[in-house]
Parts: C-alpha cells; sequence; structure tokens
C-alpha cells in the first residue's frame, strides 16, 4: 500500500540555492535583490549557483516578440558615450584597477565606487562632489559631508572586498603623502566625524581614492594596497 | 539574430572602447532587448529610459563579459531584466488587480506556433514547464516575463506568499529536472 507524500516532502529549493534562483527569476523585493547583488559580488559559489539558474531560465525569453526601438534612441545614447571622459585619471603611485578587481570585488556589478564628498565652508557652503570610479559604471558609496557635525555620511551601494580586507579612503594632495579619511565600512550606512586637519585643503581638484588594506586599515598610514577608484572633487 | 560567436567578438571589441563594434552589436540587439524591456515596463519612455542605461552599462562592462559564465545573449539580456526589474521595483507599487483577474496570469503561456519557431533550447524550457502545475508554470512565466516579485504575485493572485514561494520554488526545482532527462 503506497502512501501518498504530504506536501511538505514534496521537493522544494532551499537556502543558496533558492535565492539564486529567486534572483535569477526576478521575484525578489528591491533591498532583497540588493542583499542578493552583494552575495554575487563576494562570493563565486552563490555566483554559480545564480548563473546556473539564469542559463536555465534564458531560453524563455526567445519567445518574447523583439521590439525595435525608436531610431532617436541610439542618438541619446551616443550623445552620453561621446562626451565621456570614461578614465578617471589614476595617480600613478596606485597599483592598476584590474588587480584590485581580481582580488577585491571580482565582480562587475561592484567594481566601481561613487563616491561623493559634500564639503562645506560655514555661511552657504559649496558642495563639493567626486565621483570615484573605475572604468565601470555602478555606484558602491555615496558619502556627503556634514558640515553641522563635521561627519562624513557613508551610504554604501555595493560589496566590500573579502573579509581579510578593508577598503580605505584617501586625499591625494598634490605631492604631499596620501591622507587616509579612514577605513569605509561597506556594509552599512555610517556616519563618521573626520579630524578637521584631515579635511584641510580639501577643494576642486583634489583627488580622493580608496585602497584595498589590510583588515582594519594600512599598517604604515600609507595606502599598501591596489586601488579600486579614483575622482577629483568638483565644485556643484 | 546573430551567431554567439559574432556577440563574443563584439563584445570583445567594445571592451577595447570599439564605438563602431557597439554599434553593432546594438543593431543586433536592441529589439530583443527593448522587447524584453517593455514586457517588464509597458510605458514606452519608461523603457526607452532602461534601453539607454541598459547600452550605457554595455559599453562600460563589456570587459566583464565572461563566456564561461554565460553566453553573450544571456548576458545582454540578464543586464536588461536586472534593469528594467531594478526600475519596477523602485516605484511604489503599482495597483494590482484583484481576485477576479486572477486568472490572468495563466495566459501568458506562448502560442503554439511561437514555440513551434522557437529555437530548441526554448521549447525545451516550454515543455518543462508545461508538465508543471498549470499554475506553477503560470506564476513563473508571469514572474519571468514582467518581473513581478513575490509580493506582487501574492497580491495579484490573492494567495499568500508563502504559497507563492513554495509554488515558484517546486517548480523551478521540477522545471531543472525536466530539462536535465
Amino acid at each position: 500500500m503506497s502512501s501518498e507524500l504530504p506536501p511538505n516532502d514534496i521537493p522544494e529549493l532551499h537556502g543558496d540555492d533558492a535565492l539564486a534562483a529567486d534572483y535569477a527569476l526576478g521575484v525578489l523585493g528591491r533591498d532583497e535583490r540588493r542583499a542578493a547583488e552583494l552575495r554575487l559580488a563576494s562570493d563565486p559559489g552563490f555566483r554559480a549557483l545564480v548563473d546556473a539558474w539564469q542559463a536555465d531560465l534564458a531560453p524563455l525569453g526567445d519567445t518574447i516578440a523583439p521590439i525595435a526601438p525608436p531610431p532617436a534612441l541610439w542618438d541619446r545614447i551616443v550623445a552620453e558615450i561621446d562626451p565621456a571622459p570614461k578614465a578617471v585619471r589614476k595617480a600613478s603611485l596606485w597599483a592598476s584597477l584590474a588587480l584590485w578587481r581580481s582580488m577585491a570585488l571580482g565582480s562587475a556589478a561592484t567594481a566601481a565606487i561613487a563616491l561623493a564628498l559634500l564639503l562645506a565652508q560655514p555661511a552657504q557652503p559649496p558642495m563639493l562632489v567626486a565621483t570615484l570610479a573605475s572604468t565601470d559604471g555602478a555606484a558602491l558609496i555615496t558619502a556627503a559631508f556634514d558640515p553641522g557635525r563635521r561627519a562624513v555620511i557613508l551610504t554604501p551601494a555595493g560589496a566590500g572586498p573579502d573579509a581579510r580586507h578593508s577598503p580605505e579612503l584617501w586625499v591625494i594632495d598634490g605631492d604631499a603623502p596620501p591622507r587616509s579619511l579612514g577605513v569605509i565600512d561597506m556594509h552599512g550606512p555610517q556616519a563618521r566625524v573626520i579630524p578637521a586637519e584631515r579635511l584641510r585643503g580639501l577643494r576642486a581638484g583634489t583627488v580622493l581614492a580608496i585602497s584595498i588594506e589590510p583588515l582594519g586599515g594600512s599598517p604604515t598610514g600609507l595606502p599598501t594596497g591596489p586601488v579600486v577608484a579614483t575622482g577629483k572633487l568638483t565644485l556643484i | 539574430m546573430s551567431t554567439p560567436a559574432q556577440l563574443q567578438i563584439w563584445l570583445e571589441a567594445i571592451a577595447a572602447g570599439d564605438r563602431d563594434a557597439l554599434k553593432l552589436l546594438y543593431d543586433a540587439t536592441s529589439a530583443k532587448l527593448f522587447g524584453t524591456i517593455l514586457r517588464i515596463l509597458p510605458d514606452r519612455s519608461e523603457a526607452e529610459d532602461v534601453l539607454q542605461d541598459v547600452t550605457i552599462t554595455i559599453w562600460r562592462k563589456a570587459a566583464q563579459f565572461d563566456p564561461a559564465r554565460a553566453s553573450a545573449i544571456t548576458w545582454l539580456v540578464t543586464i536588461a531584466r536586472n534593469r528594467a526589474i531594478d526600475r519596477l521595483r523602485a516605484r511604489p507599487q503599482r495597483v494590482y488587480v484583484g481576485l477576479d483577474e486572477a486568472a490572468e496570469i495563466a495566459d501568458v503561456q506562448p502560442a503554439a506556433d511561437t514555440l513551434i519557431d522557437a529555437a530548441r533550447d526554448a521549447t525545451r524550457v516550454h515543455a518543462a514547464l508545461s508538465a508543471l502545475e498549470p499554475r506553477h508554470a503560470a506564476v513563473i512565466r508571469a514572474a519571468y516575463f514582467e518581473g513581478l516579485s513575490y509580493d506582487a504575485l501574492a497580491t495579484r493572485t490573492g494567495l499568500p506568499i508563502g504559497t507563492i514561494k513554495s509554488w515558484v520554488r517546486r517548480g523551478l526545482l521540477k522545471m531543472r529536472a525536466g530539462l536535465t532527462t
């Protein structure tokens, strides 16, 4: 006499494979998607699970009817690409972005850091913004300077390096040695008060950079690891 | 549609900064990507914005395409779907139809003639889906084609989110088993 399987014994995806399938199918909510993307950037095993589901699901898309976009759209795309000063100038002391990418973030989605540093003067504060990027596009972090608190508020939008390394933010001021603004925690929003002397001299044209350092920050006070991204402060 | 090898060659050229290659790739794939995006974001101007964003992303990230991980077209479509879904998630949830129209999600199944014309892989996936309980297949199709979240699927069907999750996850597992036999 055979017995029917109770519903709970019907095979069901679990754990990481369920999350990978959910992500590949596209059923996660916004925050869950962001969390899954962090895993994707830092966890090759999880990435492989997602790749496998994407490959399995991809043929579904073959039945979607192609629809030609309006010709004018290409002109808009060209207009956005053309003025692109794609390569942010790298300070010569920094190692290659490619090296960093391979060791630290691994994945495409995380290779860019956009960092906005809002600097304020007393009265009506002019804001300074830097976009720190490699050759890629996705924003990893935004930072805002709160003059009232002399705090830099960092809001990461991507994954950090592996657990044995820390990203560290630097000011590259002319020929002077790089000045650390501290280690960045990529796991969540944070506000940090930065001593005034470290912020001194920040102005339009100042280069900011992020390097990957041993856990807790550079042991020497100078950048020792490869660079994530660099960018110049500009007035907005 | 261009061959996978051609798409890969273009992506390599794009990674090296070749604008002409981007145009060739765009001409060959933009209709497919636009169609994919429009299923998720029916508003044309919104879909155009996303396609523009996707194309810029391809331009900037072509170097990260890894043929060992995915075919070129899967990589491109995945970027398009992800961007469209991100856009969908970023706005307040749409007002979804209620119970009365819940059966509608079962209608997403492609027409038979489309199936016949589709590539062999697609036929196999649709065949694997067809072997599922119809409502399980229906929620998987609605999720894939329209980018609906678990929340949205629960709202649309009037069913608890746990039920939808269970359908999707069991359905996908069974679909995969069907693909490997």
